[in-house]
């Protein structure tokens, strides 16, 4: 592995506020006013990025081939280099990375749809488990995420209390988001007494499900700095994925987040994630949070250390298939100095985390800074 | 800053209708294994897995590399899902190619497969899309239309395609991996049920269960052995809108440009001169002579005049699907791998009975969605 | 549990069973409505003024938003087809039928449709057809109130008018 990398920066992000539902638009025509926007945000036509990843599921979008109504909008003529994943945006953002590593093109443009709306994701989601022996439990997001809050409660001794600060903690900066889902900041002590949804999370334990569209623009050093007055620069990426089994991991902890931390870390030249500003997690219920915290090497009991989820994260909003990107995303306009009403003052560096699969199977991490990471 | 990648290691399964003595893990697994056997590597040595499939529907099973990872040897490593219709099983090497290339990585295995046996294939394949009428019955009901404009622009003989589906029989019958092997003459093709006129059922791809695994690796790795490698020349994947006014769909232009692109990387002026063999996807007959066109083979219109001189036949001037093809093997995740990791094994000199003679370049190709998605790559035997 | 089972568990069988309530979006829904009228809506592209049918809110070419809907006339041509033989789960037309890429007057992209009340043999590239739809009363604004295409019996339109429409 050489260590001769590429600088190469967010430029451009645009997303659409998300939504429960969107009534007036096709998943994919969600997809291209977005697509617009972050074009203009760079100053540029389509015709100057040189590369497109789009990132969807056909399952969400309800038919196969769902994804290659997406090429319509996102200005695919004349003919462009492209790739599609049937993954979360972050694992596409981490791809159109390694492509621009690779050298060939300066400009790479990572487009998100989804739609949770029109199916029910929580099928949806049970099928995505081994056919044999977990499909047929009937599990479902939900219940794999309470199986895997039950062992991390029983190892650390975090209570319910603990968690409800935490979601307040989110709903309240969410509140502060004007693409978030949920905008109402709610005290703990509601948040906690709302009925169990399967123990031990509780109803306002869980993501709000929406829909919404991204679209990113990355861009190579020698490029970048024309398309973004503050161009936001990958220190280091990795990502990793961990067996489904849900009975041969440690579901109390995550592997493959920590593996995929860690060599980002490394990259970035950082020695712990304590030294970055804001960390945005796609951590979709509050015990997830700490799971990620804890493969970060963080103690997410503590009130010092890195801001967590200033969009207020997963919890406000979680757009599948999405939501990773806007961590990403986030994380930019952070940095970017373009986070409005929720902007940390001088934040110079965070870490951007994306997931995907039951109980945190699949992690990909971003290490960013205001500067560049290579002379 | 180009780095010098190449395909170490080539492992494909035994495809067929249905391949009932083994499961989805199975069937991957047989392919990776004998991939990492092939490539003198083990498990360990391999640094991301980079998966393509078609639908999951296919299998009524959402995102199944996730229940895979076991099978995929990803246990504690990157693993990335690649989806592009047909062309799936080409942009994922090609992707797994851009991984080493990046200098991030050292040793890639790409993987793709198809188990459709196990679900609905032509359910799978005819989308009812909200709103539409239902009318697209298969995949072939969809490009059918465009052989008719073919044959129609281009003033074709009819025998043309049966003549492509008797010619990929008798090459397959020298690939011991193929689905279909069983010799046809151009009459039985001629006499057998029009499925969606004018593509007869003789002339149509299978459908099989089926998966393919490639090494892809560095120039260190490589230079290493076991194996003679096949350097990667030039790859790129490249998709077009569909609803473009005018937009060729005989020959598409997204098809030329990736083209052109892979030819410009790898150095190659002539096609017809420089390559010696093709594996181009082919799952209608048809589409051999619109390929060979829309590759800059020969000239527009010319392409079936090719196959009527017989000059893309095996021992002829450009074997073209040596291996029989997709209209003899067609696990459709799969099929675009197997074309890239058949023109590898053509210049690894690896193809056993259906080696080609002196190939220094071998092009491997894959289409998808409504003739938008185009992969590729020239793979030659010097780096 | 006491013995293995006689013979080995070879097959699972499972029944996938999803509901999809999906949006159309303003674009479409408002053409559908207008099917109820037996009018034909599609948009046009604001920068070259290229009609795409179904009305799509940006072109696919110019990459530009379509601004204005425009109605199209219920006829065009048949640019290509092909003749259908296999069944499709769930669908109930009778075997053969011609599926067709069909070029309504006016519009720069072709969509796809049944033809009908003509042998499948007579069925030509550049075929002149026009829609029958559902009687007045029984459309509902929806897909299916175009019921088929026929031919009109109109000579048939040469190549080069529709060769860049398939």
């Amino acid at each position: 592995m050489t260590a001769s990398l590429r600088n190469v920066a967010i430029v451009a992000f645009a997303q659409r506020p998300i939504v429960t539902r969107d009534e007036h638009r096709m998943a994919t025509e969600m997809l291209y006013p977005v697509v617009r926007e972050a074009l203009a945000q760079a100053g540029v036509e389509r015709d100057a990025v040189e590369y497109q990843i789009s990132a969807s599921t056909d399952y969400l979008d309800g038919r196969p081939f769902g994804f290659v109504a997406a090429l319509d909008v996102m200005g695919s003529w004349p003919p462009r280099q492209d790739l599609h994943l049937e993954m979360d945006g972050a694992f596409a953002a981490y791809y159109g990375w390694v492509k621009l590593q690779a050298g060939d093109v300066d400009s790479v443009l990572v487009a998100t749809h989804g739609k949770t709306s029109e199916g029910q994701p929580e099928r949806i989601f049970n099928l995505a488990l081994d056919p044999y022996y977990h499909a047929p439990l009937g599990l479902d997001p939900i219940s794999t995420s309470a199986l895997q809050a039950s062992a991390y409660m029983a190892r650390t001794g975090i209570t319910d209390a603990d968690l409800a600060r935490i979601v307040a903690r989110n709903r309240a900066a969410g509140a502060r988001n004007p693409d978030a889902q949920l905008r109402e900041a709610v005290p703990a002590e509601v948040l906690q007494r709302a009925p169990f949804h399967v123990r031990p999370l509780r109803e306002s334990y869980l993501p709000a499900l929406g829909e919404t569209a991204t679209c990113l623009v990355l861009a190579a050093e020698g490029v970048a700095e024309r398309l973004c007055e503050r161009p936001v620069w990958i220190h280091g990426a990795h990502h990793a994925s961990e067996l489904q089994t849900l009975g041969a991991r440690d579901l109390s902890r995550s592997a493959s987040a920590r593996l995929a931390a860690e060599r980002a870390l490394a990259l970035a030249g950082l020695a712990s994630a304590a030294e970055v500003d804001l960390i945005e997690l796609s951590a979709t219920t509050p015990v997830e949070e700490l799971i990620l915290l804890d493969a970060l090497g963080l103690d997410g009991r503590s009130p010092d250390g890195p801001v967590v989820n200033p969009s207020g994260g997963p919890l406000c909003g979680h757009p599948i298939m999405s939501t990773g990107a806007i961590r990403l995303g986030e994380a930019f306009r952070q940095l970017a100095g373009r986070a409005g009403a929720r902007q940390l003052p001088q934040a110079s560096h965070a870490i951007a985390h994306g997931a995907q699969g039951h109980c945190l199977q699949q992690n990909v991490c971003f290490v960013l800074g205001t500067e560049r990471r290579w002379r | 800053m180009k780095r010098p990648v190449a395909v170490v290691g080539v492992g494909q399964t035994k495809h067929a209708a249905r391949r009932s003595d083994c499961s989805i893990p199975g069937l991957v697994r047989e392919a990776i294994d004998r991939a990492l056997l092939d490539a003198g590597l083990e498990h360990r040595d391999i640094d991301a897995v980079i998966v393509g499939k078609a639908p999951d529907m296919l299998e009524g099973v959402a995102q199944p590399e996730q229940f895979l990872v076991g099978a995929l040897g990803g246990h504690l490593k990157p693993v990335l899902r690649v989806h592009t219709a047909g062309s799936v099983g080409a942009s994922t090497a090609i992707a797994a190619a851009v991984h080493v290339q990046s200098g991030l990585y050292d040793r890639v295995l790409a993987v793709a497969f198809e188990k459709q046996s196990e679900g609905n294939t032509m359910w799978a394949l005819s989308p009812s899309l909200p709103f539409t009428p239902p009318l697209v019955a298969g995949a072939g009901g969809f490009f059918a239309p465009y052989c008719r404009a073919y044959i129609k622009k281009t003033g074709a003989p009819m025998h043309i395609g049966p003549m492509i589906a008797a010619n990929a029989r008798e090459n397959a019958a020298r690939n011991e991996y193929a689905h279909l092997r069983e010799p046809m003459t151009i009459e039985d093709v001629m006499s057998s049920p029009m499925l969606w006129e004018p593509i007869r059922y003789l002339e149509t791809c299978p459908s099989s269960d089926g998966a393919v695994a490639l090494v892809i690796a560095n120039e260190e790795q490589a230079r290493r052995g076991p194996r003679k490698p096949a350097w990667i020349k030039g790859a790129a994947s490249y998709a077009e809108a569909m609803w473009v006014p005018g937009r060729d769909q005989v020959s598409p232009l997204a098809g030329k440009v990736c083209a052109r692109h892979v030819y410009a990387q790898a150095g190659i002026h002539n096609p017809w001169a420089e390559i010696q063999t093709a594996e181009i996807y082919v799952p209608f007959s048809w589409f051999e002579a619109m390929w060979l066109e829309n590759l800059g083979f020969c000239a527009e219109g010319e392409g079936w005049k090719v196959i009527d001189r017989g000059d893309q036949r095996f021992g002829r001037h450009l074997p073209v699907n040596p291996s029989g093809g997709v209209l003899c093997t067609n696990p459709i995740g799969a099929s675009g791998m197997l074309r890239l990791g058949e023109a590898a094994l053509q210049v690894m000199g690896r193809a056993g009975a259906h080696q080609v003679d002196g190939v220094q370049h071998a092009l491997g190709h894959a289409y998808g969605g409504g003739a938008q998605y185009f992969a590729m790559w020239i793979v030659g035997a010097a780096v | 549990m006491h013995e293995p089972p006689a013979d080995p568990v070879k097959y699972i069988e499972t029944t996938v069973r999803l509901p999809y309530c999906y949006v159309a979006g303003d674009y479409r829904a408002r053409q559908l409505r207008a099917f109820k009228d037996r009018k034909i809506l599609g948009s046009r592209c604001s920068k070259t003024g290229k009609v795409f049918i179904p009305p799509l809110p940006n072109s696919p070419e110019s990459f530009a938003p379509c601004t204005e809907f425009v109605e199209l006339p219920d006829r065009g041509v048949v640019t290509t087809f092909c003749v259908v033989n296999i069944p499709v789960i769930g669908r109930s037309i009778d075997l053969p039928y011609v599926a067709a890429s069909v070029a309504l007057d006016g519009a720069d992209i072709s969509i796809f449709a049944l033809i009908q009340e003509c042998r499948a043999e007579d069925v030509h590239m550049g075929m002149r057809v026009e829609a029958v739809w559902k009687p007045d009363g029984e459309r509902q604004g929806a897909h299916d109130d175009i019921l088929y295409f026929r031919p009109t019996g109109e000579p048939a339109a040469p190549l080069e008018s529709f060769i860049n429409r398939l």
